[in-house]
């Protein structure tokens, strides 16, 4: 009864903030260029700021996922798709950024945490109906109106700031500030607005829509673990922002929304192969980005949901490398466990033998650790601790 | 450890410009101290290192209050450091957190090895110091207080676009971690002061 009725009210929460897909129509067409003044300034800076990011060190610069990623931009970018740029960024975050010029800055933690293409094509149709609909202008615009402490920590995260000519040019800096903010940061109406165009787009471009729906369930999960882990509130992170739409409804919103821009006999695909192929040669690094920040929650939820497609010695690799790094009581055991199971694997990199010699060698399993280090030595013979490795051998 | 004075002056200098009366007057970055050419106690005093000019001790009380930690600079935290581990206790970490912190620079425990604590300084950078990119570059035996130690050499790209390189000297002796830890700027710092930094590992002696 109770669960029934704060179902029904939730319900109704959503049903008035919820905005339908088909309401939403792009405000641009192709080729658009700034209008007025407030407009053109802006862009004159952010033309500066793209400039400033597409030279950065920081960015992944494999040029077959440079091509998939402008590919993916150039299906559910809508109107403007061939006026789209895209940026990967090597940021273990779990973010994205569109620039109101029309670039927008993927962030490689947010490629790890993609379990398909229709996930990643929905941040992006998102990021893209921000542009679409103009909402840096109209949050600029509304951020000036205000100058409260908002707007500048929005400067800060260089959504207006290249308008306010304080971007700092610090790619990270902007990645701190965006995990949260960036995906709360427009106010209920413009989030809203995206997501319902963002949905839209992705429909339209043949992607299973219900996918945004799981990218949100994804990020509730993630923050929620993450924080127990460090036994706090998930919700403190979102309660600063409480302007802004609360996740839970969003995703109510988006499974709503996916469901209303479906249309009938029309099939729709993830493209999960596709996904994997396309960041099967950067996942390694991504991961290894994601778990050496010792943060067990967050790197723990990431390796299991990915785990739902099938476990492999890659993940098991990296399921131990959370518990050696967390490091608190057991924790030593759980990694061993982890590696030995890794190992089981045919895919199991060699860093995954590498660590279960040594988890062996603190167990004072001396023999079996020698042939798992010798294993190691063979598959890497040039790793950069294999002085070391063989003195651990031979000793 | 500097990569926690380098973010802190990156992160925050707006908050402490405000706060002359700190550190020593100035803009509120003061509190360097001047180490002579001859052998000085460093970190909890476990440790006696000989440096072969003049260097700079970076104040240990507005960033940081582990007494087995110490920072030296030539240049200024973002060109140079030379950090000081003194004997660390197992269950400490190198950098003073919260508990409730996501991401926590490991602690340190007795029972590891090389690979582990090169492990931890990695961490140490990317939870710390900004670092996007962190690659050891080798990890190979080196006595090291006597003791059979380890030699990391590394290199880092930071989130300040900046690349450096390091190089950690260290051993587990007794349960406790000995370690001196150099990281510059990949250009020009680094090969600056790394004969000062080789001359105070080989110098160092527990007292």
């Amino acid at each position: 009864m109770g669960g029934g009725i704060a179902a029904a009210s939730l319900t109704t929460g959503v049903a008035q903030a919820r905005i339908r897909p088909n309401e939403m129509v792009p405000l641009i067409g192709p080729g658009y260029r700034a209008q007025d003044v407030d407009e053109k300034g802006m862009w004159q800076q952010m033309e500066r700021v793209e400039e400033e990011i597409s030279g950065s060190n920081l960015l992944i610069k494999d040029p077959a996922l440079t091509r998939y990623l402008g590919d993916l931009i150039g299906r559910v970018g809508g109107p403007a798709a061939r006026d789209m740029r895209i940026y990967l960024a090597r940021i273990p975050e779990f973010n994205a950024v569109m620039f109101p010029t029309g670039f927008t800055v993927i962030f490689s933690g947010l490629l790890l945490r993609m379990r398909n293409e229709a996930q990643l094509a929905g941040v992006i149709a998102h990021e893209s109906a921000h542009f679409l609909r103009k909402h840096q202008l109209r949050q600029w615009r509304d951020l000036k109106r205000k100058t409260d402490i908002f707007s500048i920590l929005a400067m800060g995260a260089g959504v207006a700031g290249g308008a306010a000519g304080v971007y700092a040019g610090d790619l990270v800096r902007l990645a701190e500030f965006g995990t949260i903010l960036s995906l709360l940061r427009y106010n209920r109406v413009l989030e809203a607005e995206a997501d319902a165009m963002g949905v839209r787009l992705l429909a339209e471009a043949g992607y299973d829509p219900t996918e945004m729906s799981r990218t949100w369930a994804q990020l509730i999960g993630e923050l929620d673990l993450s924080a127990k882990y460090r036994r706090k509130r998930r919700d403190r992170d979102f309660s600063i922002f409480s302007t802004h739409p609360n996740p839970e409804a969003r995703m109510a919103d988006l499974k709503i929304s996916a469901a209303e821009a479906k249309q009938a006999g029309r099939s729709y695909d993830a493209f999960r192969d596709r996904y994997l192929s396309a960041t099967a040669n950067v996942r390694p690094t991504l991961l290894d980005d994601q778990v050496k920040l010792n943060d067990p929650g967050a790197s723990q939820y990431v390796v299991n949901t990915l785990a739902k497609d099938g476990w492999n010695g890659m993940l098991r690799f990296h399921e131990g490398e959370i518990w050696r790094l967390r490091n608190l009581k057991g924790d030593e055991l759980r990694a061993g466990q982890g590696y030995a199971a890794a190992v089981l694997y045919a895919d199991a990199p060699a860093d995954a033998w590498r660590w279960h010699g040594i988890m062996l060698m603190k167990a004072g399993r001396s023999a079996e650790a020698k042939l798992a280090l010798a294993r190691y030595l063979r598959m890497a013979p040039t790793a950069p601790d294999a002085a070391f490795v063989r003195q651990m051998v031979a000793g | 450890m500097r990569v926690l004075y380098r973010m802190i002056i990156g992160g925050a200098a707006l908050a402490l410009a405000g706060c002359s009366s700190l550190g020593g007057g100035g803009l509120g970055f003061g509190g360097y101290s001047l180490i002579r050419a001859k052998e000085v106690r460093v970190g909890n005093n476990s440790l006696a290192v000989t440096p072969p000019r003049e260097w700079n001790r970076q104040s240990t009380i507005l960033f940081d209050d582990i007494s087995t930690v110490e920072d030296w600079t030539q240049n200024g935290p973002y060109l140079d450091t030379i950090s000081f581990v003194t004997g660390m206790r197992d269950g400490k970490a190198v950098v003073r957190q919260r508990r409730r912190d996501d991401r926590q620079v490991p602690t340190f425990r007795s029972n590891m090895t090389a690979p582990e604590v090169a492990s931890m300084i990695e961490s140490l950078f990317r939870i710390r110091g900004g670092t996007v990119d962190f690659k050891t570059v080798s990890l190979m035996p080196r006595p090291f207080l006597g003791a059979a130690g380890f030699q990391q050499d590394f290199e880092h790209l930071d989130s300040d676009e900046v690349r450096r390189k390091g190089r950690a000297v260290g051993a587990v002796i007794d349960g406790r971690l000995y370690l001196i830890l150099f990281d510059a700027t990949a250009s020009h710092y680094y090969g600056a002061s790394l004969p000062d930094y080789e001359a105070i590992v080989r110098s160092a002696r527990r007292v």
